[in-house]
């Protein structure tokens, strides 16, 4: 049999062909955003109203990590399948290699590449951390929003990867699913039923202990 | 003599409609082996089960001394297998894909896969979207083959094929038989093509297999009788009667024709002590021999 190397590096490849597109514009957005969003800090003397500003302003671009790391997640987690599914998984179930073998080389080519944007965010918030002059009451946190960053895209990642390595169907039950719940919800709120079931839901996934939690908050690079 | 593929008592049955039922094939080490049957009759389908595509619901797959599903991933790395549909990631190019097959194969030919893209007039840089059917087929074929496989699993490799291509990968398929270090499982429903490399022959009908023999046989035992005189309604012949022909009105001079299975040399004496007299035993091509078995299958005669 076949070393595991020379096909990880094949698998490696395709994976960046399919994802490049994507991933290079992500990977400037990347760097660019913690670069961009410290450029108000540039006095060093400013009061406690002027830093209480600033940190607002500075979390205007919260949202920026979150959704990149979502989106970068999701764009690696379906071109990992796309093509698969267009020839109907043929082509991988006629390799040499066992599926879940086929399946955990595919994940680990996916988490390779993740690493293209993270890396940038955290090379972007270092530059952003080196630039910013920062009043003494606040610290520059490069190393902990990168950790982030990474930890958020490793989780969509891993859900669009799952999802998207189903069929069709599974994908379509697995909507419907959510369809259904949601539609429930809908008809006991007409009828005036006082049960919130969705909500339980969405706090189990956003708050800690949650997979989702990562996504929420303040994505501050500088902070008290 | 051992045997590259053995199934015995294979039963799939995907829905309403088809099974294949109860299927025991055995294609012998280095034969070439050719899969007949007509357009729905299960050939596809066992040729998925052969290697590990679908999982069987009943019987036993050997393929290359390996359990299959069990150990198909062993069973994968020496065979080359040509699907009846384009299996390639089209947005590859020719190169690209070739480079990634290759990584997943120890024994891969890197040189005779240059040869066979070159002889197959394959642009490196071309995409496998922008490639024809043929050359998509070329392509697949040169995959399977630089993969130096002990197993060749082709599944209608020229279906559909203008006859240039079809002839390129003939003669690519026929220097790897020649080379004599694969045993090959074709599938077609093309019989002239089958009749020009196999030989050994199974044919198969609505999930059902009709006949599994070399190739030589099928050609000494099906034969055409020429009678003349009146000819005996065949009561206990040492040869199955797939098919009688021409003038059966009992008039004393009528020629008849009756298309037998397992003829064997004297024989003729069966007719001895009837008004009928052999005139000639003629051979059968592949294609009269495929349709009488079919036909006389269907009416429950095989």
């Amino acid at each position: 049999m076949q070393p595991i190397g020379p096909m990880f590096k094949r698998i490696l490849f395709t994976q960046w062909l399919w994802a490049r597109v994507g991933l290079l514009p992500a990977a400037l957005i990347g760097f660019a955003v913690p670069v961009l969003s410290v450029q108000p800090f540039n006095d060093p003397e400013l009061s406690g109203a002027w830093v209480s500003f600033l940190l607002n302003q500075l979390d205007e671009w919260s949202p920026a990590y979150p959704i990149l790391a979502a989106a970068m997640g999701l764009l690696l987690g379906l071109t990992a399948w796309s093509a698969d599914h267009r020839v109907r998984h043929v082509y991988a179930l006629s390799l040499p290699l066992p599926r879940w073998q086929f399946t955990l080389i595919r994940l680990g080519a996916g988490l390779l590449l993740l690493a293209v944007p993270v890396v940038t965010v955290w090379l972007g918030a270092l530059v952003a951390s080196a630039a910013a002059v920062v009043p003494m009451t606040l610290q520059t946190y490069p190393n902990a929003l990168a950790g982030r960053f990474l930890i958020a895209s490793v989780m969509s990642f891993a859900v669009f990867f799952a999802i998207a390595s189903g069929t069709s169907r599974t994908a379509g039950m697995l909507l419907g699913v959510v369809a259904v719940v949601v539609v429930a919800q809908l008809f006991l709120q007409l009828f005036g039923v006082g049960v919130d079931f969705i909500g339980p839901i969405v706090d189990a996934f956003t708050s800690w202990p949650g997979p989702l939690e990562v996504f929420g908050g303040r994505w501050l690079l500088i902070d008290f | 003599m051992s045997t590259a593929i053995e199934t015995q008592s294979l039963y799939y049955r995907p829905g309403k409609g088809f099974e294949l039922g109860d299927l025991s094939i055995s294609v012998p080490e280095g034969s070439v082996y050719g899969f007949l049957g007509p357009n729905g009759s299960g050939k596809t389908t066992t040729i998925k089960l052969l290697l590990g595509l679908l999982r069987p619901q009943r019987g036993s797959i050997t393929v290359l001394g390996r359990e299959v599903p069990r150990r198909v991933a062993e069973v994968l790395a020496e065979t080359g297998y040509v699907p009846e549909a384009p299996h390639l990631y089209r947005s590859l190019q020719v190169a690209q894909a070739i480079d990634y097959h290759c990584g997943f194969y120890e024994h891969w030919d890197a040189e005779l896969a240059e040869r066979l893209r070159e002889r197959f007039y394959l642009p490196p840089r071309q995409r496998v979207s922008s490639l024809s059917k043929g050359e998509t087929g070329k392509l697949m074929m040169l995959l399977a083959l630089a993969q130096r496989p002990r197993l060749l699993v082709l599944d209608e490799p020229t279906d559909g094929l203008d006859p240039v291509v079809r002839r390129d990968i003939l003669d690519a398929l026929n220097d790897a038989v020649k080379r004599g270090d694969a045993t090959v499982f074709m599938s077609s429903h093309l019989v002239h093509e089958i009749e020009l490399i196999c030989d050994w022959i199974a044919v198969m009908d609505r999930g059902t297999l009709v006949v599994e023999l070399p190739m030589t046989d099928f050609r000494n035992e099906i034969k055409v009788l020429h009678l003349r005189g009146v000819p005996p309604e065949p009561r206990d012949p040492p040869f199955s009667v797939l098919r009688r022909d021409g003038d059966t009105d009992g008039e004393e001079h009528g020629a008849v024709r009756w298309t037998v299975r397992g003829w064997r040399p004297g024989m003729e004496s069966y007719f001895d002590g009837t008004d009928a007299t052999v005139t000639e035993i003629a051979d059968v091509d592949l294609e009269n021999g495929f349709v009488e078995l079919l036909r006389s299958f269907r009416r429950g005669d095989v």
